[in-house]
C-alpha cells in the first residue's frame, strides 16, 4: 500500500504541466535520436547535461529518462527501414525487421516493435515499481566490500565479456579508470594527475569524454571511412497488424519481457545478450510455416521478441541504477553523472532521502510509455522523414550540438580542443576495434569503486581477506570469476569439439 | 603482403602508445602520496594499478600485433582506406571553432565549423558540386539556421552561458 501511495504522489508531481512537457520533449527528442544514425541516447543526454545547472532535478531527470527510453522506440524504426541499425540494441531487430520490410511488411514490423516496446516497457516499469523499494531495503544491508565487488562485476561484464577481444576491452576499461583518477581523490582530498592546472582539480567532465568519443569521433569516422557507403531505404507500408500477426506477437512480447527484465536488473550490462537470446528462443519455438519465414521473408516473432526484450532490459536497468547506484550501460552511466551534478548519489538511501524525485521519475515512465506509443504508431511517418536528411548535413549539424554540450558545461574554449583530441582518440579506438562503453563506465564508476574498496579495506583493518570473510562478498567474487572464466572454457570446449569433428 | 605488414606496424604502434600511456600514468603516480590511514592503501593505489594494467595490456597488444595481428578483428576494418582530405576538413572546422568561438561568438563559430565539416563530408561522399559557390552559400545559410536557434534556446530559455559576438544575448 505504501508503494501505491508513493506512486500516486509520484504521478501528482509528474503530471504537472511543466513536467509533462519535459517528458513529451524528452520522448520526442529520444525518438528522433533513436531514428537518426550517428547519435545515440548516451550522447544526447551527455550533450544536454549542462542544463543540470539551471533546470530543477525532477524535471531534468524526467526529461533525460524520456530521451533514454524514447531512443529505444526510435531505434527500431531505423533498423527496420534502413539497412544499418541505429544502435547496437536494434541489431537483432534489424535481422528480421529488414527482411519483413523487404517483403512489403514494414508497417507490421513497425507496429509490433512499437506495441511490443510499450508492453515490455510497461511491464518492466511495474516490476521497477514493485521491486526497486525492496532491492533498496536489501541494499542498505550491503557493506563496502559487497558494493565494491558489485562494481567489479559491472566492470568485468562491460569490458571483458561483451566485446570481441578481452585485452582491448580491458585496455578501454583501464583508460576510463585512468581518466577517472584525474582530480581530487574522494577520500583524502589529494589532487591526482592535475599537472598544476586548476581546471583539472574538478576532474575531466563526463560530457567531454562521452560527446568526444560518441559524437565527434562518429563524425570524424564517417568523413574518414564511410563517405561512400550508400544506404538503401525500404518502402513504408501501412502500419497495421493482422489477427495472425497479433496472435504471433503477443506471446513473443511476453517471452521477450520475461527474458529482458532479469538481465536489466543484474549489473551485467548491455542489451545484446537478452535480445540475441530472445531471437534464438523465438526461432526455436516457431513451427512449420512461421519457422520458414525466419531469414527469408522475415518472421514477426523475430522483431516482437527482441524489441520487447530490449525495452524490458533498458527499463529494468533503472533498478540497479536507482537502488545501488551502479550503471550497467553507457546511458545509465551518464544518467548517474546527471544525478552527481545535483550532488545526489543514487543508492539505497535514494528511496528515503529523495523519495519524491524517485517516484515522480517512475511515474513518468508510465506516462512516457503511453506518449511514445502515440508518437511511434500514428506519427511514425513523421520520424521516417528524418531518414531523408542527407548525411553530410546531419553529421555536421551534430557538431553544433556537441559544441553546446562541451562548452556549456564549463565555458572554456580549452575544452573544445580537448573534445577534438578525445574525438581523434575515439576514431583510433573504432578503427582498431576497441569498445568505447568501458571507458565511460570506468570513468564514472571508477572513483566510486575506489572509495568503496578503500572503505572496505579500512573495515578489514587493511586486510584483503575482508572480501572473503563475508558470505555475500565471497559469492559475488565467485560470480565475477565465473563470468570471466566460464565463457572462455565454453569456447575452448566447443573449438576442441569442432577440431575433433573435423 | 605489404598491406599486412603496414597494418601490423600500425597495430604495434597502437600497442606501444598504450604502453607509453601506462608508463606515463606510472610516472605521475610517483608524485601522489601514499598515506594509507586505516585502509592500508592510499590515494596512489588505483593510479598504480591502472598504470601497471595499461602497460601490461599494451605489451599484450604489441605481442598480438607482432604475432599475426590483433585477434578477433573484423578484416573489413583493416581493409578500409581513409579519406584523409575529408578528415582534415572536419578537423579544421572543429579546431577553428575552438580557436574563434570566444572572439566571433557561438553562432558564427558554429556556422564556420558546420560549413567546413559539411565540405569534408560532401567531398567524402563524392559530391561533384561540393566546392561550388552555391553549395557554400547553402551550407552557410543552413549553418546559421541551425546554430542561431540553438544559441537562443540555450541562452534565453535555459540560461546557459554561451559566448556571443555582442553582449545582447541574441548574436
Amino acid at each position: 500500500m505504501d508503494i501505491l501511495n508513493a506512486l500516486m504522489q509520484g504521478f501528482a508531481t509528474a503530471i504537472s504541466p511543466a513536467n509533462l512537457l519535459w517528458a513529451l520533449v524528452g520522448c520526442a527528442l529520444g525518438t528522433a535520436v533513436g531514428v537518426l544514425p550517428g547519435i545515440g541516447p548516451a550522447v544526447a543526454v551527455a550533450m544536454l547535461l549542462p542544463i543540470t545547472a539551471k533546470v530543477d532535478i525532477t524535471a531534468s531527470m524526467i526529461f533525460f529518462a524520456g530521451i533514454y527510453y524514447g531512443a529505444m522506440y526510435g531505434g527500431s524504426t531505423t533498423s527496420i527501414l534502413l539497412n544499418t541499425p541505429g544502435e547496437t540494441a536494434s541489431m537483432v531487430t534489424a535481422m528480421e525487421g529488414n527482411k519483413m520490410a523487404k517483403s512489403g511488411r514494414a508497417g507490421a514490423a513497425l507496429a509490433t516493435a512499437a506495441i511490443g516496446s510499450f508492453v515490455a516497457g510497461t511491464i518492466a516499469t511495474i516490476i521497477v515499481t514493485l521491486f526497486a523499494p525492496f532491492v533498496a531495503e536489501f541494499a542498505v544491508k550491503l557493506g563496502p566490500p559487497e558494493y565494491f565487488l558489485l562494481m567489479v562485476l559491472a566492470f568485468t561484464t562491460v569490458s571483458a565479456v561483451l566485446g570481441q577481444s578481452t585485452v582491448r576491452g580491458l585496455t578501454a576499461l583501464f583508460l576510463g579508470l585512468g581518466v577517472g583518477c584525474v582530480g581530487l581523490d574522494q577520500i583524502s582530498g589529494q589532487g591526482r594527475y592535475t599537472g598544476g592546472i586548476p581546471e583539472l582539480l574538478d576532474g575531466i567532465e563526463i560530457v567531454l569524454v562521452a560527446v568526444g568519443l560518441f559524437a565527434v569521433a562518429e563524425v570524424l569516422y564517417a568523413a574518414l571511412y564511410e563517405g561512400k557507403v550508400v544506404e538503401s531505404q525500404n518502402r513504408m507500408s501501412k502500419v497495421f497488424m493482422t489477427r495472425r500477426d497479433w496472435k504471433r506477437s503477443i506471446p513473443a512480447w511476453l517471452r521477450g519481457t520475461a527474458l529482458g527484465t532479469p538481465f536489466g536488473c543484474i549489473p551485467a550490462g548491455g542489451t545484446e545478450i537478452p535480445t540475441f537470446l530472445s531471437y534464438a528462443m523465438e526461432k526455436k519455438l516457431a513451427k512449420d510455416e512461421d519457422k520458414k519465414e525466419f531469414g527469408t521473408t522475415g518472421a514477426i516473432e523475430g522483431v516482437a521478441g527482441p524489441e520487447a526484450a530490449n525495452n524490458a532490459t533498458v527499463t529494468a536497468a533503472l533498478i540497479p541504477l536507482l537502488t545501488l547506484g551502479i550503471p550497467t550501460s553507457n546511458t545509465t552511466a551518464i544518467l548517474l553523472g546527471a544525478f552527481q551534478n545535483y550532488g545526489i548519489q543514487p543508492g539505497p538511501q535514494l528511496f528515503t532521502t529523495s523519495a519524491a524525485l524517485v517516484w515522480a521519475l517512475i511515474a513518468s515512465l508510465y506516462i512516457g510509455n503511453v506518449m511514445l506509443l502515440i508518437l511511434n504508431l500514428p506519427l511514425v511517418g513523421l520520424w521516417v522523414k528524418l531518414l531523408k536528411i542527407p548525411k553530410p548535413q546531419l553529421y555536421a549539424g551534430i557538431l553544433i550540438f556537441a559544441t553546446v554540450g562541451a562548452y556549456g558545461m564549463r565555458q572554456s574554449a580549452f575544452d573544445l580542443y580537448l573534445l577534438y583530441g578525445i574525438g581523434v582518440l575515439g576514431v583510433l579506438m573504432r578503427r582498431f576495434d576497441f569498445p568505447t562503453a568501458p571507458v565511460v563506465v570506468g570513468m564514472i564508476l571508477g572513483p566510486l569503486a575506489e572509495a568503496q574498496m578503500r572503505n572496505a579495506l579500512s573495515i578489514g583493518e587493511g586486510k584483503w581477506t575482508v572480501f572473503l570473510d563475508r558470505p555475500m562478498s565471497l559469492v559475488l567474487l565467485l560470480v565475477v570469476l565465473a563470468v570471466l572464466v566460464l565463457p572462455r572454457v565454453a569456447k575452448m570446449i566447443s573449438s576442441r569439439r569442432r577440431a575433433a569433428a573435423s | 603482403m605489404t598491406q599486412q605488414t603496414s597494418s601490423s606496424w600500425l597495430q604495434t604502434l597502437v600497442g606501444a602508445g598504450i604502453v607509453l600511456i601506462g608508463l606515463g600514468l606510472g610516472a605521475g603516480a610517483v608524485g601522489i602520496p601514499s598515506e594509507a590511514g586505516y585502509g592500508g592503501v592510499g590515494p596512489n593505489f588505483l593510479p598504480w594499478v591502472v598504470s601497471v594494467a595499461l602497460t601490461l595490456c599494451g605489451a599484450w597488444i604489441v605481442w598480438e600485433a607482432r604475432t599475426g595481428g590483433f585477434r578477433e578483428l573484423d578484416p573489413a576494418l583493416d581493409a578500409q582506406r581513409g579519406d584523409w582530405p575529408a578528415f582534415v576538413w572536419v578537423s579544421a572546422g572543429l579546431l577553428a571553432n575552438a580557436a574563434l568561438i570566444t572572439t566571433i561568438g557561438f553562432i558564427l563559430g558554429c556556422t564556420l565549423c558546420y560549413v567546413l565539416a559539411v565540405q569534408g563530408l560532401r567531398r567524402a561522399s563524392g559530391q561533384p558540386s561540393a566546392g561550388s559557390p552555391r553549395a557554400w552559400a547553402i551550407d552557410a545559410f543552413t549553418g546559421v539556421a541551425i546554430s542561431a536557434p540553438v544559441f537562443w534556446m540555450f541562452t534565453q530559455f535555459l540560461a546557459i552561458n554561451l559566448p556571443g559576438l555582442t553582449s545582447t544575448g541574441w548574436l
